[in-house]
């Protein structure tokens, strides 16, 4: 008996063990096949890319020869709206590259908010190929999740896309200085613009706030703005003056530069006093509510996002208006509104088996064709110049304005996690009209805001 | 006198009920909200008044008969098949760790309990990334069955309960069993655990809830694997930015079938909870 029991405890404390050390085992393999795979994955395809172009332009291999162990299979993450178009793009890509092998694409639906973690949880099981938004792209960089961009691709990149879309794709070195590129930028477009019903917001009105919110009074239709939530509020500061320039001394968290904090001040006051004049036609909520509001008729324009344009176009027709965010009267001149932007970057995984393919394909569906039919089918925002200059987007009146809005944004790469809530709880109080404060009480509200930044 | 009784009687009732009549009503409105709405069928994500204007079966039919995007039926199954497997595994580890601490006198009884102890109060989710790569050594991310390992495996710690009631199981009953040539495990299985349906019914239930409920784990687990999620995971992924206009009311449709089986089971076995069948036991 007494024996049995020993026999037991010893068996019982060897699988623990074993199964620890495998855990360990396989925990530390996972992260340095991780980090390793990061760098010199990292190295051998920026030297193979950089002296391999040439050899491309000849006619070479742009696979450099993954092709000709067998058949390459690749996974790609995209959202699921453009699942169709993906999985037609993956096809020609495969199509293009049978002379040098065998290219088997997966297509998975996964949006872009989500991938990142899901890479940064285990890059081993992730797609090869991933769509991001960018203010993810320095986490990435940081884990060495993402290949970078190198050689004739950088300045293919650099030259195609418009500014604001490779700023978001760039990561400045902290010692060296340099800017590297670690995302093929796929949109332009992640951001918000006034969205109005024609039949009661003439295009003339939908230049400036004030008309805006007086056609909605004539109307007796409401005016909706997520003012609760930082991402939107933000713009009640950018407007004022508040800028971001360069990084903090982690060399990725973007820094706020000196503004004049009398005049972001006034800026607030000026939003605020704006919305208590038209406060019975104010509707502080989500953004889902301007859609909604259009469906039932009781809203008639709204600052709305660029994934709901579909469904607003849906809705109204050819009644459905777009145009940049209007002009504030601040002290009698006429004040954009700036607000914040983001862009959706393709990214290689570092812990690809083919990093020249993966590679080409990145290359291939962020450039101009793809981006072009994205356009077309999806009604995507471009971030590719050539593209962005099209018919498609010239004619359609919701890109043409995002893109126009991209001039008039702060770029949001890497905002601290500490930005949000305080500038939440600044836009609630801007749009509290019942209870308005007063200068002081929006500049205490203000520093406050600023203080807690990071 | 007795007026002025009954009339105090009568007044404090009202008070009393129309008290517990509001804060009943509030309690349920949000329920009720969420079934109403499962049937609305105009606008989007949300409507300016709380009684929908038309009803329809659509949202319910949808979730079951679109599902390129999202496969619902799919996700009920795998989340059925886990709780039930799942709330097997922990209901009988439950029970026996409760019998064993509560039953059996053994060296280091104490501090097994207190270690059990501490480590229940631990949250589950501390340990996620370390359970991720656990599962993936053995291969086995990406698969319900690492969910089912996950529910289950750690359930013999929430033995505190059980161990409780067993230990109001007067001890005489054992006695006379062993001495009529039970063995403690035939005392466990029949005279034990047929006097224990009370708390059989209890450690089912919450075992069962759990696979419905949670979402986190499964995000970590299943990664990409949109076949394998469980119907929390999914109900959330619809109410993501990207599907939210479209998908918001099955999102509440999603939601209100949830509630069948966990309900069914809970009709089923409420009988149970009544019979405390511990009285009577020994005579004497």
């Amino acid at each position: 008996m007494n024996k049995t029991k020993r026999i037991c405890a010893i068996a019982i404390a060897a699988m623990l063990a074993v199964t620890s050390f495998a855990g360990c085992g396989s925990g530390d393999t996972g992260s340095t096949g991780g980090t390793t795979g990061g760098s010199t994955g990292g190295e051998t395809t920026a030297s193979t890319t950089g002296g391999g172009t040439t050899v491309t332009g000849d006619g070479g291999d742009p696979l450099y020869g993954e092709g000709a162990n067998g058949t390459i299979n690749l996974k790609v993450w995209g959202p699921d709206a453009a699942q169709e178009v993906l999985k037609g793009q993956c096809k020609k890509f495969s199509e293009n590259m049978k002379a040098y092998g065998d290219v088997q694409i997966e297509v998975i639906p996964q949006g872009e908010a989500d991938s990142a973690a899901l890479v940064l949880n285990d890059a081993t099981v992730a797609a090869d190929v991933f769509g991001f938004a960018c203010d993810n792209l320095n986490k990435l960089v940081r884990t060495g999740c993402l290949l970078e961009v190198t050689g004739a691709e950088k300045d293919a990149v650099i030259a195609d896309n418009s500014e604001g879309s490779v700023k978001a794709a760039t990561v400045t070195d902290k010692d060296t200085g340099e800017d590297k590129i670690y995302g093929y930028p796929e949109t332009g477009d992640n951001s918000y613009i006034l969205v109005y019903n024609k039949d009661y917001v003439s295009e003339d009105q939908a230049k400036t706030l004030e008309g805006t919110l007086e056609a909605c009074k004539a109307a007796n239709k409401k005016f909706v703005i997520e003012a609760g939530n930082g991402y939107y509020s933000c713009m009640f500061m950018f407007t004022g003056g508040l800028k971001i320039d360069g990084y903090e001394e982690d060399g990725e968290t973007q820094k706020f530069t000196e503004y004049d904090e009398a005049k972001v001040v006034k800026t607030m006051m000026a939003f605020q006093d704006l919305f208590i004049k038209y406060k019975d036609n104010l509707l502080v909520g989500e953004i889902t509510k301007v859609v909604d509001g259009f469906k039932s008729d009781t809203v008639a324009a709204g600052i709305d996002g660029s994934w709901n344009f579909s469904h607003a176009k849906e809705t109204l027709g050819d009644k459905a208006g777009f145009a940049v965010l209007p002009t504030i009267n601040v002290d009698g001149t006429d004040t954009p509104i700036i607000n914040m932007f983001g862009y959706k970057l393709l990214g290689v995984n570092s812990s690809t088996k083919y990093p020249n393919t993966s590679i080409e394909l990145a290359k291939f569906l962020a450039g101009e064709e793809c981006q072009a039919e994205r356009a077309e089918k999806l009604n995507w925002g471009p971030s590719n110049k050539a593209v962005a200059e099209s018919d498609v987007v010239k004619n359609d009146q919701a890109l043409s304005a995002i893109l126009a809005q991209s001039a008039n944004s702060v770029a949001q790469i890497s905002i601290a996690d500490s930005f949000w809530t305080p500038v939440a709880t600044l836009g609630n109080k801007v749009s509290d009209t019942a209870n308005p404060m007063d200068e002081a009480a929006c500049s205490c509200m203000h520093r406050i805001a600023q203080s807690n930044y990071r | 006198m007795i007026k002025s009784y009954k009339l105090s009687r009568t007044i404090s009732d009202i008070v009393i009920y129309v008290v517990l009549g509001g804060l009943g009503l509030l309690w349920v409105s949000p329920l009720v909200w969420l079934v109403l709405h499962s049937f609305r069928k105009e606008g989007g994500v949300s409507v300016p008044y709380v009684f929908p204007k038309e009803y329809t079966l659509d949202n319910y039919l949808d979730l079951f008969t679109k599902t390129e995007v999202f496969d619902y039926p799919r996700w009920f199954l795998n989340t059925f098949v886990v709780a039930v497997f799942a709330c097997i595994i922990s209901t009988l580890s439950v029970l026996m760790v409760s019998y064993a601490f509560s039953r059996l006198r053994f060296k280091s009884r104490k501090t097994f309990i207190n270690i059990g102890m501490v480590l229940g109060m631990f949250p589950g989710f501390m340990t996620m990334i370390a359970l991720y790569y656990l599962l993936k050594a053995m291969n086995l991310t990406q698969t319900l069955p690492a969910l089912v390992i996950c529910y289950s495996s750690g359930a013999g710690l929430g033995f505190a309960i059980s161990k409780g009631f067993f230990d109001t199981i007067p001890r005489a009953l054992d006695e006379a069993a062993t001495i009529d040539g039970a063995t403690r495990n035939e005392i466990f299985w029949k005279i034990i655990l047929p006097m224990s349906k009370p708390i059989i019914v209890y450690t089912v239930l919450t075992s069962f809830i759990g696979p419905w409920c949670d979402f986190i784990l499964v995000k970590i687990i299943m990664g990409d694997k949109r076949d394998n999620f469980t119907v929390a995971m999914g109900l959330r992924k619809m109410t993501e930015k990207e599907y939210k206009q479209n998908y918001f009311k099955q999102f509440l449709a999603g939601s209100v079938l949830v509630a069948i089986p966990i309900t069914v089971l809970f009709m089923k076995m409420q009988n149970y909870y009544v019979e405390g069948v511990t009285a009577g036991g020994v005579k004497g």
